[in-house]
Order: structure tokens, then sequence, then C-alpha cells
């Protein structure tokens, strides 16, 4: 019933979910914009770009289209519940340090890649998690450090067995986690009134920043010995 | 702009960028092809490396000449990413296909433990 009521409650523009797909739209639209300048006057004259970090990167900038939206729904609501607040601080932190990891592990080897991942995971499973105290941020901070370790790991591993397939389905079943987890959070805070209201500044920030880090080390970035 | 207006806009970027992206990239997984891999000074012997179970078959080869090593289709995984530490001097590359090489330097006779870059699977270079 409430998923209905929560599918309902996207299309319409009065809660923090109503602009959820909005908030998609301006952190796509940053990430990509930004690449496609770099890729114009830079990265086109790299060889073989697309094939080697574009596609990640592309993906890099799907997942923090996803990710971005649901740190603004939690900064809406400002505090949550221990259980939906350990439950956010965990999802995030893996996701969010499960993804770059993975990404940055693709194309830089596992040792930069767990640390990007890890430092990713930590930092987002921190500040989402401490909307319910101390138990969300550990719960963040040991999600963002396990999910950083295992993306950059299982990238690693799959070098030489369906690396790209792989990254889709990964992407896929992340992108299921993060919008069951808008879902959790609407469910849980569907008799609340949002505490916080802003535009999407922080959205644009966010996603720059996070876009920016993420092609430097890809592109720019120091590589483990195995890739030469 | 209504919401469903937007979530049209962002699935069309998402197929536009998408679709550049897919029909512009090969095949290849990282960005870990050797450069130049035939290029080799004076004499070489070229070393295959196999896969047993979950580790490699030991190898031999002979001493003072420069060791060319690739990994035929049966290495599968990160064992196809060989790491050697010889005296200290770290030798590892991403063999992709059965045609990738990594070299190595000419060795003294003696035996050289290797393994796979993330130290799963382990195998000898017999060097006589």
């Amino acid at each position: 019933m409430s998923l209905k009521e929560f599918l309902k409650e996207i299309s319409k523009n009065e809660r923090v979910e109503g602009e959820l797909i909005k908030t998609i739209f301006y952190s796509l639209a940053t990430s990509l914009i930004f690449l496609g300048i770099l890729y114009f006057l830079e990265f086109r004259f790299i060889e073989k770009f697309i094939t080697a970090q574009g596609y990640f990167l592309f993906f890099a900038a799907l997942s923090y289209a996803l990710i971005v939206p649901t740190i603004r729904q939690v900064r809406a609501y400002k505090e949550l519940p221990c259980m939906s607040g350990m439950m956010i601080g965990m999802t995030v932190g893996m996701i969010a340090g499960f993804l770059p990891g993975f990404f940055v592990a693709s194309t830089n080897g596992m040792f930069y890649g767990s640390i990007f991942g890890m430092s990713i995971g930590i930092i987002l499973g921190i500040w989402n998690g401490k909307c319910c105290g101390i138990m969300g941020v550990m719960e963040g901070m040991m999600a963002g450090f396990m999910g950083g370790l295992m993306g950059a790991m299982t990238a690693f591993m799959l070098f030489n067995d369906n690396l790209r397939a792989a990254t889709v389905i990964v992407f896929l079943i992340s992108m299921v986690i993060l919008l069951s987890l808008n879902y959790m959070i609407y469910k849980e805070m569907i008799m609340e009134e949002r505490k916080r209201k802003e535009d999407h500044f922080y959205t644009i920030v966010i996603t720059f920043i996070l876009m920016s880090v993420t092609i430097w080390i890809v592109v720019f970035g120091p590589r483990s010995g195995v890739f030469g | 702009m209504k919401n469903l207006t937007v979530l049209g806009v962002v699935i069309l970027m998402i197929f536009l960028v998408g679709g550049f992206v897919f029909t512009n990239s090969e095949g290849n997984t990282g960005n870990v092809v050797a450069p130049n891999p035939q290029e080799l000074q004076g004499d070489a012997q070229l070393v295959i490396l196999q896969q047993e179970n979950f580790n490699y078959k030991d190898v031999t080869a002979n001493a003072g000449k420069q060791i060319q090593i690739k990994a035929d289709s049966s290495v599968r995984g990160c064992l196809r990413a060989p790491f050697f530490n010889i005296k200290g001097k770290k030798y590892s590359g991403y063999l992709r296909t059965p045609e990738d090489i990594l070299q190595l330097p000419a060795l003294e006779k003696g035996v050289y433990s290797f393994s796979c870059s993330m130290g799963m699977g382990y195998g000898k270079l017999i060097v006589g």
C-alpha cells in the first residue's frame, strides 16, 4: 500500500520524496556536463580513454546520481529513529564505499581502489548515519570500511572475467538497494514534517566534488604495479 | 517542470551518454594492456604459465637469459597477473591475453617463488 503512496509521492512535489527525481537530474547533469567538457578539452586525446576509464567514470556518475538524492532526503528530516538511522548509515556507507572502490580499482588497482572506496564510504556513512547519533555513525563507518575494501577486491578479482558486465550488474543491484532505502525513509517518516528545506545547491556541490576527485584519481592518479 | 518529464529527460540522458560510451569502448577490461610487449633486446627465452587447480604449474628456464613470461588460456582470474619479487625487485604485469608478455631479467640458477598479484595462487620458476 505505502509503495503505491511512495510512487504517487514521487510524482508530486509536496514532500522531499517529490524532489528525488529532480535531484537525480541535477546530479546527473552536473556529472555529465563536467565529464563532457573534460572529454572534449582533454580526455579525447588519451588513447582508449572510453574503454579504459570513460566506461567506469560513466557508471560513477550514475552512482553519484543515486547516492546524492539519498543524502538530500536524509538531510531533509535531520533526525531519524535509531533503527532507521543505523540502516541509513549502513546502506549509504556500504554503497558509497563499494561502488567508487569498484570503479577506481578497475582502473588504478586494488590498493588505490580500497583507499578511495573506504574514504568515500566512511565519510558519507558517518555524515548520513549521524542522523540517529553514535550508533548510526559507527554503522556508517563500519559499512564504509567494509564496502570500500569489498568493492575494490571484487573489481580486481574480475579483471579477466567479464569486469564490464559485472560493472553493470553491480550498479543495477546497488540502484535497487538505494531506491529501497529511499522508500524505507519515506515509510518511516511518513508522519513527520520536513525539518530542513534547501535548494539544489548542495546537490550540485557534492556531486561536483565527488566527480572531481573520482576523475582525478582515475585519469591522473597513482596506479598499482600490476597496471604497468 | 513535471517530475515525469524530468524522469524522461534523465532516462534520455542516460541512454544518449550510455550509448556513446558503449559504442566507443572495446570489449577490454581495465587499462592494463602492456605497451609494446614484443620489444626485447638480446637473447630471450619464452616461459608459458599454466594453471593447475588454484595454483600455477611449476615452470623452468635457463640461467643467464632474459625471460619472457606468457600465460596460456588455462590461466584465469587474478592468476593472469603474476607477481615476482626477485631479490627485492618487483616485477608484475597483467597478461590479459595469451599474447601479452611480462619481461624478467636474466636470472641466476635457483628456485624463484611467485604468486598472483592478490597472493592467492602460487608457483615456482626453476632456473637451471
